[in-house]
């Protein structure tokens, strides 16, 4: 069966990362907020408990802040990554998508439209977009409340405040969303269900890529023709394999910068390619 | 041997004993009567009938009573007059008095008749302490031997005959307070050295009620000074204190926060100051009260929005190096923000906070604490923040419904298209 990357393993490993810095952070993060509920006595009986769990809270805080930073620098220094965010800018088709998925869903459309969802369908961009939104607020609530001393400096504590039901409220959003939206689309899911292994794997199946994101599948399909019809000579000479040339020389000189983006470039290739030990 | 010689010897014979003989008739005179007495009271099983029918023993024991701090007094000078006519027939006099210790004891009886236990006496309860429950009868022994009724070590056993007894508390309506046990593991009573009346007095013992009792509510303060002058001192001058002094019955005193008669050390944590509780029990006894609250015009206010800050939910998880109402407020004196010497007072507050929280600018301590958010709040960082709490409840309520509603169209669906 054909299978179609969906996550590198760099990808993978930020997902993994995000993942139980978010789970960590949710935990000790509602065990403050509910230092009586009955999940928090693992917390609340240990001595000390509450100060271990509020350094475990500030630790996955800046580990998801530095994992923040490392994937802007991805998405900013290499290929793979400026496609991502490519594809991710919302446009008018993810609103008709929604609409008619709507439409779809409540039997409006009869019978139903058969709809063909970029590489990343609404869905996704929407969650995409709410965790950027969710970060740059927790990050910047959260070091608020952390370095109180140096805020109330300048600030009212009235701001203080702000922020402090702010990182509240925002933290039940953002797990709400986790448990409704995400937990839907890789595990309710009646199509999906038990769960999507892309996270695992790394790839989609071709029904999925299908079901999911037709129009990209269609234009992969048209990218490799086209491969084809360019290698078509290539492909005779090299007796139908094509080995690619991975960087010339050229490429590592230049300023520091400009190296940082080959080696970032140059990880997540090896990465990317990497068939196991 | 010759006669005269003979004759000689015997008269210096009793020339020698005569002395002896006539001290020993002098001794003899002296103990003679508590010999006479103790002939028939050495029987164990002499007893007679009081006015009401019960048997009461009249049995002595020699021993104790040669033993006692009395062993060299006669019978006849505490029993003075014996009204029975067993002893009227063998020529005592009869009378109208009792034992009598006033006699002797001129002192210790003036005391005793101010105090609970006589004028419950006088009142006719049958079962109030006489100056025999306390000492004993016929075996008293001085207070410094360690087998005494009033040593040290065995005053609590001495009072719990009868304070201990359920019977006895419930009759008297005592309420249901029995001090044994709990005094046992107090810090107090671990030390042996503090027994029931170094609190409540000894002769002169005085009701709860009354205002020259020691535990008086307003006397309570000086009582515990007696052993805790400094802690008193600072706590006279506190609001607590103050109010406490004038009478206030609902003004806290020493008892209020750290119990009666088990109290505990602070660091045991089923104390009631200890650290894990001052924010749960012991200042929102009062603090959370309504009637309290509303009398005194305190509001709930800063308990409630205590629990909702940092400090308040980090506590209420155990967290200790979290700040609690002692934290801010202080121990024993605690005073108004109004007084310049009050922790709380503006002047002092860069460096209360600054004690946990070092570098706490001057802007820091300006802030409100105990903010309750609410969009009709005092001041216009209570509106804001109840705003963002309406708009954010309002964002999830919406966004989350909206996904929740989505995907339940899109299940709805996938399923049905399952079924067909």
């Amino acid at each position: 069966m054909k299978k179609y990357l969906r996550m590198t393993l760099n990808e993978r490993a930020q997902h993994l990362n995000l993942a139980i810095n978010f789970t960590i952070l949710v935990i000790t993060g509602f065990a403050l907020s509910f230092p009586k509920a009955f999940w928090v006595s693992p917390i609340t009986d240990v001595p000390t408990g509450m100060t271990i769990r509020g350094f475990l809270h500030r630790l996955c805080g800046v580990a998801t802040v530095f994992l923040g930073g490392y994937h802007i620098l991805y998405c900013a220094f290499t290929k793979r990554g400026r496609g991502i965010i490519k594809d991710m800018i919302p446009g008018l088709k993810d609103a008709v998508d929604l609409w008619e998925t709507l439409k779809n869903n409540l039997f409006i459309n009869r019978p139903a439209k058969t709809l063909k969802m970029p590489r990343f369908n609404f869905r996704e961009k929407l969650e995409y977009l709410g965790l950027i939104w969710g970060t740059l607020v927790m990050t910047v609530t959260g070091f608020i409340l952390w370095f109180e001393v140096e805020w109330l400096k300048y600030f009212p504590k009235w701001t203080f405040d702000v922020a402090r039901t702010i990182h509240f409220y925002e933290a039940i959003l953002a797990t709400l969303t986790i448990i409704v939206w995400h937990f839907y689309s890789v595990i309710f899911n009646p199509d999906i269900y038990p769960m999507s292994w892309a996270w695992i794997t790394g790839d989609l199946t071709e029904h999925e890529m299908e079901e999911e994101h037709g129009l990209e599948l269609e234009r992969i399909r048209a990218e490799e023709k086209g491969k084809l019809v360019e290698f078509g000579e290539a492909a005779a000479v090299g007796g139908g394999r094509v080995i690619p040339l991975l960087h010339t020389d050229e490429e590592k000189k230049g300023s520091s910068l400009r190296r940082l983006f080959t080696t970032i470039k140059d990880f997540n290739e090896t990465i990317k390619n990497w068939k196991g030990m | 041997m010759k006669w005269r010689d003979r004759d000689m010897k015997t008269w210096m014979v009793v020339g020698g004993i005569l002395p002896l003989l006539v001290l020993g008739i002098l001794a003899e005179e002296a103990w003679s009567a508590k010999v006479a007495c103790l002939d028939c009271h050495r029987d164990e099983s002499l007893s007679k009938e009081d006015a009401r029918g019960k048997k009461v023993s009249l049995f002595v024991s020699e021993a104790g009573f040669k033993n006692s701090v009395h062993g060299k007094v006669s019978c006849s000078d505490c029993h003075t007059k014996i009204t029975d006519d067993s002893h009227a027939e063998g020529g005592k006099k009869a009378a109208e008095r009792r034992v009598d210790c006033e006699s002797c004891h001129d002192k210790a009886e003036k005391e005793y008749k101010q105090g609970l236990h006589s004028k419950m006496i006088m009142k006719g309860t049958e079962r109030a302490a006489n100056c025999f429950d306390c000492h004993g009868k016929h075996n008293i022994l001085p207070s410094k031997n360690p087998r005494s009724m009033t040593h040290v070590s065995n005053i609590d056993k001495t009072c719990n005959r009868c304070h201990a007894d359920l019977e006895f508390v419930k009759e008297h309506a005592l309420g249901a307070a029995i001090p044994k046990e709990e005094f046992k593991k107090s810090v107090h009573g671990m030390t042996g050295e503090i027994t029931c009346t170094n609190c409540h007095g000894s002769h002169n013992l005085r009701s709860l009620i009354d205002p020259k009792s020691t535990i008086f509510r307003s006397n309570i303060p000086q009582t515990c000074g007696s052993c805790h002058p400094d802690i008193t001192n600072q706590f006279t001058e506190g609001i607590h204190g103050v109010l406490a002094a004038r009478g206030r019955s609902d003004a806290p005193t020493c008892t209020t926060c750290h119990g009666f008669h088990g109290i505990k050390a602070k660091v045991d944590p089923d104390s009631p100051v200890h650290e894990r509780r001052i924010a749960m029990t012991t200042c929102p006894q009062c603090h959370a009260a309504e009637r309290i609250s509303k009398e005194y015009r305190l509001t709930t206010a800063p308990v409630k929005s205590y629990y909702d800050s940092f400090h308040g939910l980090s506590y209420q998880g155990g967290d200790t190096f979290s700040a609690n109402c002692a934290s801010c407020h202080g121990v024993h004196d605690i005073r108004p923000s109004s007084d310049p010497k009050s922790m709380i007072h503006k002047d002092n507050l860069q460096k209360t906070c600054g004690s946990c929280h070092p570098g706490a600018s001057e802007n820091f301590s300006l802030g409100k604490m105990h903010v309750l958010a609410s969009i009709t709040g005092d001041e216009i960082g209570d509106k804001i923040v109840g705003w963002v709490k309406i708009i954010y409840i309002i964002l999830i309520v919406m966004v989350i419904g909206g996904l929740t509603l989505f995907n339940f169209t899109d299940w709805l669906r996938k399923t049905v298209d399952r079924a067909h």
